[in-house]
């Protein structure tokens, strides 16, 4: 490929790259694959924290939300002459059902005044338009896959006992403020309160939600406001039951969504480090392939700088060409996996690209990182001296450190060779140990992660001991409502449970984060939580209190030991919290008997059902049968409602369980590719490194082949140096997984469980991987090994 | 002052089993237009000479001076750049650059060292190649050509930057007696046209051509006879 205005050594420089592409396109491809492991890293965190840094503050979320019996216009009108706020807008979150084809999912109707004021929690349309019928109802984005029903279907929604009503779906809308619908596995929607009345369940609204006039204001400065609301409330006649202040500002999962980022970016980086090591290891080949025209161009009278200045102009060539192939991959595969992650804050990120930032970065980091990875070498190679060069061409240089490898007695002279082989150019080797360790390393800590989350997941969900909850509207006699359900075919066994929601009172009487409390029988079969501090429920008759690590965190009020003041309706009291219990799921645990003193036994709102049988399409039928008996004729059943008929809505804890760990599965999957990319890059170290020992010891294979050595030992002789770095790389790998498991365990478990992973090393993933690394040293060896035999024992002897 | 001046030089080698001493108290000068062999063993120290004399190493004692330059007290770098345009070396295994064509091979000196303008460099490397006799092989890559023809393009490349002194290592070594007779040829008439000329081998037929014949054994000069040429 002649190129007529280059200079004699810069054509040299591309003729080279291109006589040897098959070396090229590996060192390429090698650099190609850590900068997509970096910059996908890197592309998926711009665009993550782009999309919710932005997307959330433009929703304008709710700064509090105050519950109330009902919203009245004079009460609506009050708020909004109330200097402090902003903004003011009423609404209300019922829980209904809707029939699907498997049976029931629960559902979550939130209606507004105005569904398209995006004054305060915009609403993003993304399907259908405004204004919402009557009769017509939007589903939100991340329940989408959840809802029976598409867009332009009907979704036959039931509040309580009220039959089945047929609601067209109009639209799909994105709450950024949700947390995803498939996280709580429960079909969020949006209605007017007009539909809301059409379903039975009335059309008035009793939440109150609101941004204070200044954007800036803290958590605490909100909260006297969100005092003042209710005391001018309590004046102008209404009933405050709930008050909820959050961080203002900030997404919920915020930070957790940050260091999950930094622990892939940490990988990522690894992945750029240990394809730099390989970039190393092929830059020093193809020195070792041109020490003699260094030597001849040194000779002409070229100056050290100028070789370097060839030499690293090659590596930066093959890195630009690899930031030509990298980029546009990472940035597929970032916005890919932006995609994902954004999904599990609930936003979008459909439409984000790639920052150019990202793009300059990696251009910059694939062009100097070769270079930095050539440059000792290249430095060491223009200051060869002629003389030697010229001399020693075709020689080994001298074994180093092998001295205990002679002493080894027992092993056959060719495994002898091969080991000692390994040895030789130590820095070399060490380099494609290591990233062939590393890439081990990664995969089987991804195993443990995998492993570490079911078993956190089982931790969680064995404490579960039924199938399924029951929400239930309005309380029934706990005794009742167990007898019915324990007179349902299948069902093993039941409790009646209670759920409260209560707002922590601070110290100046300020209304503080609102709490969701689980009454159970205090002697419960159904829950076996043991707190990872603390204990479980001791006493039926004193305020003990059970929370969630997550609880805790988010409240630093909830600590073990401390007794906080609670309100729950009307009822201020006084709760000790006695035990903090690990989990993905948030609800604080209180004694039945105890709550309902304090509300005044408003009866069961909520029941656990334990199913006898494990099969799918059995718990389905029981299911349906739990559904039918507490909506049939309370009486048939011996059941005396308080109020009304039955609102029942359930939700099965496999269903719950599955669609949180799909989710948790695939950062760990992510990371297993990863380690799948690491070891190519690894497999890719190993060909070159052996394809560089077969070209320094020609002369020594010719002496093997003179003293009559066959095809198949020169072939073991190779094939077996490969294999002996392969294992050794498996070896290192399992202690090195230990740490890798062990921080991501922490990182990851703190994320998602609020306590750390427990990681488990898993023997079968570590036999899997002795497989792979075996034959991707088979592989990689295949060729070298082919080099070898092809070298005769005249060639060899006739170099110098 | 003679062109080529050696005072006193010994080079030692270390070596694993101990020092060695390749040229031991070689004194010798060279006067320009001179055609000088340098004949003896293998082992006698021939190489060694000519790499102190190139600039490609450093004498362990005594002083080296060519073309005016005291070569060895010059640095690593500064010996490259010296090395350049000073001298021209041509090797037995001729050292062409494979992946470089013959003209692009004897370009190369003059882009290394920036000698000659850019644009003159393509027509005096094919000047070069007239000259040796090989202009129609300029565009063929080096393993394409006979051994003769690389050794002769590899004196084109040597001559390249004008260099006062031309170097040349057993440069007939590798090749058959009538190719040889063909190279030795070459060199004579260049030394007829002023070109100062020193040649180590130890084919007894070289000495046909050469005005001056400087015997080594052991890494001491034991002959030094002045010839009349043919
Ligand atoms: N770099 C070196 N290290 C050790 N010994 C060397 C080195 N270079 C040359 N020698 C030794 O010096 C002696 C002279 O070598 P050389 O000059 O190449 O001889 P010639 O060219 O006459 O055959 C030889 O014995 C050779 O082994
Ligand atoms: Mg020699």
């Amino acid at each position: 490929m002649p190129v007529p205005e280059l200079s004699p050594r810069w054509r040299k420089v591309a003729r080279d790259l291109w006589i040897h592409r098959a070396r090229t396109v590996i060192v390429v491809l090698a650099i190609a694959i850590g900068i997509v492991g970096a910059g996908s890293v890197l592309a998926t965190w711009a665009i993550v924290r782009d999309v919710v840094d932005r997307g959330y503050v433009a929703s304008t979320p709710a700064s509090g939300t105050i519950t109330v019996d009902a919203v009245t216009p004079a009460l609506l009108a009050v708020l909004r002459a109330d200097p402090a706020l902003g903004s003011v807008a009423a609404g209300r979150t019922v829980a209904a059902r809707a029939r699907g084809a498997g049976g029931w999912i629960g559902v979550r109707l939130f209606a507004r005044e105005d569904l398209a004021d995006g004054r305060i929690g915009r609403l993003r349309l993304e399907a259908g338009e405004w204004p919402v019928a009557d009769d017509a109802i939007v589903i939100e984005r991340s329940s989408l896959d959840l809802a029976p029903a598409g867009v332009g279907e009907s979704l036959f929604v039931a509040v309580g006992e009220g039959a089945p009503v047929p609601l067209r779906v109009s639209g799909v809308a994105r709450d950024v403020g949700l947390a995803p619908g498939w996280m709580e596995h429960v079909v969020y929607a949006f209605v007017t309160p007009a539909a809301l009345a059409r379903l039975g369940a009335g059309g008035h609204l009793d939440e109150i939600r609101f941004v204070t006039r200044d954007p800036a204001l803290a958590r605490d400065s909100i909260r006297r406001v969100a005092s003042g609301l209710v005391a001018a409330i309590a004046s102008s006649g209404g009933r405050v039951r709930d008050v909820d202040v959050p961080v203002p500002g900030k997404h919920i999962h915020a930070d957790q969504m940050n260091s999950l980022l930094y622990t892939q970016a940490g990988f990522g980086i690894l992945a750029l480090i240990l394809s730099a090591l390989l970039a190393l290891n092929l830059v020093e080949a193809m020195l070792a392939g041109q020490v003699r025209e260094i030597a001849v161009m040194k000779a002409v009278g070229a100056r050290p700088a100028q070789v370097a200045a060839m030499y690293l102009g090659v590596a930066g060539i093959m890195g630009v060409m690899a930031s030509a192939i990298a980029i546009p991959a990472s940035a597929a595969i970032g916005k890919a996996y932006a995609g994902f992650t954004a999904g599990m804050l609930n936003f979008d990120a459909s439409t984000a690209s790639v920052p150019v930032w990202v793009i300059v970065v990696q251009l910059a980091v694939g062009a100097v990182l070769p270079m930095l990875a050539a440059a000792v070498p290249v430095w060491r190679g223009s200051r060869l001296s002629v003389s030697a060069a010229l001399r020693d061409f075709g020689v080994s240089a001298r074994p180093e450190g092998t001295g205990w490898l002679t002493r080894l007695g027992g092993v056959s002279r060719p495994v002898l060779l091969s080991v000692r082989n390994a040895f030789r150019r130590r820095g070399r080797m060490a380099r494609t140990l290591l990233t062939l360790a590393m890439g081990g390393a990664v995969f089987l800590g991804a195993l443990n992660l995998k492993a570490g989350i079911r078993s956190a997941m089982d931790r969680t969900f064995d404490a579960m001991a039924y199938d399924l909850t029951l929400g239930i509207a309005p309380g029934v006699p706990v005794d009742s409502l167990e007898a019915a359900l324990a007179r349902v075919p299948g069902v093993r066994g039941a409790e009646a449970w209670s759920a409260a929601s209560g707002v922590l009172v601070g110290a100046e009487g300020t209304w503080g984060s609102s709490l969701g409390l689980t009454g159970v029988p205090v002697g419960t079969r159904l829950v076996a939580i043991q707190p990872t501090s603390g204990r479980w429920l001791a006493d039926g008759a004193s305020r003990e209190m059970v929370v969630s690590a997550r609880q805790a965190e988010d409240e630093p009020a909830l600590a073990l030991g401390n007794t906080v003041t609670l309100r729950i309706g009307e009822v201020t009291s006084e709760w000790t919290i006695v035990g903090i219990a690990a989990g993905v799921l948030g609800s604080a645990w209180v004694s039945r008997e105890a709550l309902a003193a304090v509300t005044g036994d408003p009866g069961a709102t909520r029941a656990a059902v334990d199913f006898a049988e494990d099969d799918v399409a059995a718990q389905a039928t029981t299911r349906e049968r739990v559904h039918a008996a507490l909506s049939a004729t309370p009486t048939q059943w011996g059941l005396t409602p308080l109020v009304g008929g039955l609102r029942v809505t359930s939700s099965r804890v496999a269903d719950t369980r599955a669609s949180i760990e799909d989710h948790l599965l695939m950062v760990a999957e992510f990371l297993s590719v990863m380690g799948w990319l690491m070891l190519v890059v690894g497999g890719l170290a190993l060909a070159s490194t052996m394809s560089l020992a077969v070209l320094e010891r020609t002369r020594e294979i010719g002496v093997l082949r003179a003293i009559g050595a066959r095809h198949g030992a020169i072939h073991l002789v190779v094939q077996g140096e490969g294999l002996a770095v392969a294992v050794a790389s498996w070896a290192l790998a399992i202690p090195l997984s230990a740490p890798m498991g062990i921080v991501l365990g922490n990182a990851f478990g703190r994320i998602f469980f609020k306590t750390p992973v427990a990681i488990a090393p898993q023997w079968s993933g570590v036999a899997v991987w002795l497989g792979v690394v075996v034959v991707v040293s088979l592989l990689a060896c295949a060729w070298p090994a082919v080099r070898a035999t092809r070298v005769s024992a005249r060639t060899a002897l006739a170099y110098e | 002052m003679p062109l080529i001046s050696l005072d006193h030089v010994a080079r030692t080698f270390d070596t694993p089993a101990g020092p060695f001493t390749a040229l031991r108290d070689v004194s010798l000068d060279i006067e320009r237009g001179e055609f000088v062999t340098v004949i003896g063993q293998s082992g006698s120290g021939k190489s060694t000479l000519l790499g102190l004399l190139a600039g490609i190493d450093h004498p362990t004692s005594g002083t080296v001076h060519v073309a005016g330059t005291a070569v060895h007290t010059l640095s690593e770098r500064a010996m490259s750049a010296w090395r350049g345009t000073a001298v021209g070396i041509v090797f037995q295994f001729f050292q062409l650059l494979p992946t470089l064509t013959a003209l692009e091979n004897v370009m190369l000196p003059m882009d290394f060292c920036g000698t000659f303008a850019a644009r003159e460099r393509r027509q005096r490397a094919r000047q070069l190649l007239e000259r040796v006799g090989v202009a129609d092989q300029a565009h063929k890559l080096p393993h394409t050509l006979s051994g003769g023809q690389q050794q002769r393009v590899a004196i084109a490349r040597a001559l390249a930057n004008e260099p006062p002194v031309l170097l040349a290592d057993e440069p007939t070594g590798n090749l058959d007696s009538r190719t040889s007779a063909e190279v030795l040829a070459l060199f004579d008439g260049l030394v007829r046209e002023g070109q100062t000329l020193v040649m180590a081998t130890h084919a007894p037929a070289a000495r046909a051509y050469a005005s001056r014949v400087v015997s080594l054994a052991d890494g001491v000069v034991i002959g030094d006879e002045v010839h009349a040429r043919a």
